[in-house]
């Protein structure tokens, strides 16, 4: 046979692998799309004819990072203006710094409405945190002062809020004779200008509409790869769509992905909740069917479920004695998304067509209710290596990752919270001994359970340097360590963003790490994250990566 | 064009309590065109001999019904209803198993439309078991205690009547202000769900007037649990007439709805030269702990509705002609 063909070597400062039995190298060989080896350049050189590109020679090359839980949204969101109160990159690779008071989200909408030709166009704008303005309340009022006539809509963080201002308000018909539970009032008695919850957001009518449709745009999946790709990312995970019965859809994703230059793969998983057109049966067929269609860079086989709502939205299902510090009102527990007794009959649906089922659990309650469905599912149907997974796993307890060892679930931590919102959870939502054990990384090393991390973007900002940050140190953003004692090394961390959250979307053979035969998808590193300290991790910068052995270089323009 | 807001009733209750039966009785018996919106078709089956098109977001229903999901939220659904065709008459909205029917219940406060009812299905069988289970106690109660009528579904499956009663005294316990009505099949008759006169005159078809309506559906509304009374209007009556009628009703009035043309306060004192520009038409409708009286607008080119008042009552709650009496009594 001999050499496969002409290949390039790419020496680097190091080659981390993460394959345990070979775990360095001083550079990696790329024959088209496939990794031919890693080791020493003369060694890699014996295959035969190649070319040595030493344009990695000062970099660190890991195995592209793998998210398992995000989403396409974080794309379609950056056609509206951002004014979170952290920074954040969009995928053009400019740096949003976070808007910190009330005047900094003023002055963004400001100039944004600026920028706008067209004076009766809407300004849209996301990721609006109040949990970060204590005492303060953005409302229509001060949007007025700077949008004028034009209608305004600001998006919360949440999702459950909306925002807008006097004008959009008028086009809307929002006045005082509103009846809707979900606008807000002033101390006026007159509506604010906040609409809370789908019932009051939809009374925003085009505005809210629009901003949903962005995120079905091609334009916003290529934002949603190149992000990826600033951030070392080269598979993304949209968890949970009901859109591909549409056919657009479907086609839409088939179409961006077949362009040799989008810059990551993708796994589609597919969701019957929120008005899918499905019932479970008919869903796994279609998963089935496209799954035996899949491409290397568009992948099928998952099926998300939801069973609670989050623990900052006080919606998550949590065990007694149930929330910390709910705000006045709360009914005491959150919210069931899916009905527990149905749970066993859907798991088992998309069991027994083989796929794996990936399940949003915040809560311990629900997180207990998918592995009871996952068990009972076991009993009836035996299945060998199905990987079904625990989504957010928040709060998930130490006796629910011994049950989860035993029958061979996976656990998606969303650990990108100890950072977010570590501070809230001790002080409000959970308190501070169960705040501790959140997203207990630690806990499921111990108990044997194949585990990853995530962003969940948009939720928080993709990127797996910063996500493996958290669960290294476990600092919030007020600087504090949260639990230390969940906290994992950095070895076991780079491991979470690469090799099992591949092996917990069924690609590991594939992806994940570095070794001859695998596809040449690479994190490219400006710093060795082995080495550097810990604290540091996030920081280090990111060349790009390379997907499938083509180079992507990352986007940044930082004025 | 009208003006009158579009009826919505929800239909909540926990998972296999019948909301997908009912829904299927309301759609199969009622007179009125219904645009039904579903979490997702997944959850509810249509019976299948209703359905003359079926696409991945619409189904369209032989009697003019359409139905479709919350699949691109809620405004979305009801743009695609309003630009099905022919406006619908009513919106019924089934919420799925676990949702908390209030929650859903907000959606009929979107301009154009008004709520009319929140309908709780409970399963008679597995009420009981399922408001102190250990997941789901906190969503059973929260969805019994949303309901302005609790259906207490499947009732023929209890083996005596003392059982019933029980179980229905429980029930009330549990939804205080709620009426709470019996049904076996989810057969709960036509105008105890949405009300003993349609909502809107604009239902009235020339061939159909409203009471004639009421009266030809009557026969299934006895059934040997309820009765109905109604009362034709010939005069506008004062306003704290109407008020005190609805503020203490008794609790065997199932649902009560009017058309009426109301004298406002400021002139009741000489109501007898009140003059017809100074009153104005109402609807006023009470189901279970909800009542409202709210302007109706009406079509000064088409004829006057018939001004009445219905009720409906389980079955020997209330004497023959309290109705009648009681608004004389107060007059
Ligand atoms: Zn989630
Ligand atoms: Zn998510």
């Amino acid at each position: 046979m001999g050499t496969p063909q002409p290949f390039v070597i790419y020496p680097a400062r190091r080659v981390i692998t993460i394959n345990p039995a070979f775990p360095f190298g001083e550079a990696v060989a790329v024959a088209g799309d496939r990794i031919l080896g890693v080791g020493s350049t003369d060694e890699l050189a014996s295959w035969g004819e190649h070319r040595i590109d030493d344009c990695f020679a000062e970099h660190v090359i890991m195995p592209g990072f793998v998210e398992a839980h995000c989403h396409v949204m974080s794309g379609g969101l950056w056609n509206s203006t951002y004014v979170g109160y952290f920074d954040r990159r969009d995928p053009q690779g400019q740096l949003w710094p976070g808007c910190t008071s009330i005047d900094d989200v003023l002055e963004r909408l400001a100039k944004a409405a600026a920028d706008m030709a067209d004076d009766s166009q809407t300004l849209l704008a996301w990721g609006l945190d109040p949990i970060y303005f204590p005492g303060e309340r953005l409302v229509a009022r001060h949007l007025d002062t700077v949008t004028g006539d034009r209608p305004t809509l600001v998006l919360h963080a949440s999702g459950h809020l909306a925002t807008i201002n006097s004008a959009l308000m008028d086009r809307c018909g929002i006045d005082e004779t509103a009846t809707s539970p979900g606008v807000a009032r002033g101390g006026d008695g007159l509506p604010n200008g906040e609409l809370h919850e789908p019932a009051g957001m939809m009374l925003a009518g085009d505005a809210f509409v629009d901003m949903m449709k962005a995120n079905r745009s091609e334009q916003a999946r290529w934002r949603y790869a190149n992000e990826a790709r600033n951030a070392g990312h080269t598979l993304l995970t949209d968890l949970g769509t009901t859109q591909l019965w549409d056919p657009d859809q479907l086609n839409n994703w088939k179409k961006v992905t077949s362009d040799p230059t989008y810059p990551a793969r993708v796994m589609v998983a597919m969701s019957n909740l929120f008005g899918s057109a499905a019932d479970p049966a008919e869903l796994a067929e279609l998963c089935v069917q496209l799954k035996s269609e899949q491409t290397d860079k568009l992948r099928f086989g998952i099926v998300k479920l939801i069973l609670d709502g989050s623990i900052q939205g006080f919606t998550a299902r949590i065990s007694w004695p149930h929330y910390y510090k709910p705000p006045p009102g709360h009914i005491g527990n959150g919210l069931w998304l899916t009905a527990p007794d149905q749970m066993a009959d859907l798991v088992e649906s998309y069991h027994r067509a083989g796929l794996t089922v990936h399940c949003h659990c915040n809560g311990d309650e629900a997180s207990e209710v998918f592995i009871d469905a996952v068990e009972q599912v076991l009993e009836r149907h035996p299945r060998w290596d199905h990987r079904h997974t625990v989504q957010h796993c928040q709060l998930t307890t130490p006796d629910q990752y011994r049950r989860m060892a035993a029958l061979g679930m996976c656990a998606n931590i969303f650990s990108n919270h100890i950072y977010y919102w570590g501070d809230q959870h001790r002080d409000a939502t959970v308190g501070p001994e169960r705040a501790a054990r959140m997203d207990a990384c630690g806990t499921a090393l111990a108990s044997g359970v194949s585990f990853s991390i995530h962003s969940d973007s948009p939720i928080t900002p993709l990127g797996h340097l910063h996500t493996a940050w958290c669960a290294v140190n476990r600092v919030t953003a007020s600087g504090q360590v949260l639990g230390p004692d969940e906290r994992i090394s950095v070895p076991d961390a780079l491991r979470a963003i690469t090799i099992e959250a591949a092996r917990q979307i069924k690609m590991d053979a594939e992806i994940g790490s570095i070794e001859a035969g695998k596809l040449a998808d690479f994190a490219v590193l400006e710093d060795d994250p082995l080495t550097a300290d810990p604290m540091a991790l996030r920081d280090i910068g990111i060349w790009g990566t390379v997907l499938g052995g083509v180079l992507q270089p990352a986007q940044i323009s930082d004025a | 064009m009208s003006t009158q807001r579009l009826p919505v009733t929800v239909v909540g209750g926990y998972l296999g309590a019948g909301k997908t039966t009912l829904v299927n009785h309301v759609l199969r018996s009622s007179n009125e065109r219904i645009a039904v919106i579903v979490n997702d078709f997944g959850e509810v089956s249509i019976d299948e001999d209703l359905i003359v098109a079926a696409d991945s977001d619409k189904l369209t229903l032989a009697n003019g019904c359409i139905c479709c999901t919350l699949a691109d939220g809620f405004a979305a659904a009801l743009m695609q209803i309003r630009s099905a065709g022919t406006l619908p008459q009513r919106l019924l909205i089934e919420a799925s198993g676990v949702a908390d029917p209030t929650q859903i219940a907000a959606y009929g406060h979107t301009p154009g439309l008004g709520l009319d009812a929140v309908v709780v299905m409970a399963d008679a069988e597995q009420v009981r078991r399922q408001a102190n289970d250990r997941w789901v106690a906190d969503t059973v109660r929260l969805q019994l205690a949303a309901a302005d009528l609790l259906v207490v579904n499947k009732i023929d499956l209890l083996d005596d009547a003392s059982k019933a009663d029980d179980l229905c005294d429980w029930l009330a316990g549990l939804s205080p202000g709620a009426t709470v009505v019996r049904a076996s099949r989810a057969a709960v008759p036509i105008d105890v769900l949405l009300g003993p006169l349609p909502a809107s005159d604009a239902v009235d078809t020339p061939e159909r007037p409203a009471l004639e309506r009421a009266a030809a559906s009557r026969s299934h509304v006895v059934e040997n649990l309820f009765e109905s009374q109604t009362v034709v209007l010939d005069a506008p009556i004062a306003m704290p007439i109407i008020e005190s009628l609805l503020a203490d009703l008794p609790d065997g009035v199932v649902r009560l709805k009017g058309l009426l043309q109301a004298v406002p306060p400021a002139s009741t004192e000489d109501a007898s030269k009140t003059e017809a520009a100074d009153t104005t038409a109402y609807l006023i409708e009470a189901v279970g702990k909800r009542t409202s009286m709210t302007p109706h607008p009406t079509d000064a080119t088409q004829p006057p509705p018939r001004w009445a008042i219905s009720l409906i009552a389980h079955k020997g709650a209330l004497p023959p002609n309290w109705l009648a009496e009681g608004l004389a009594r107060r007059g």
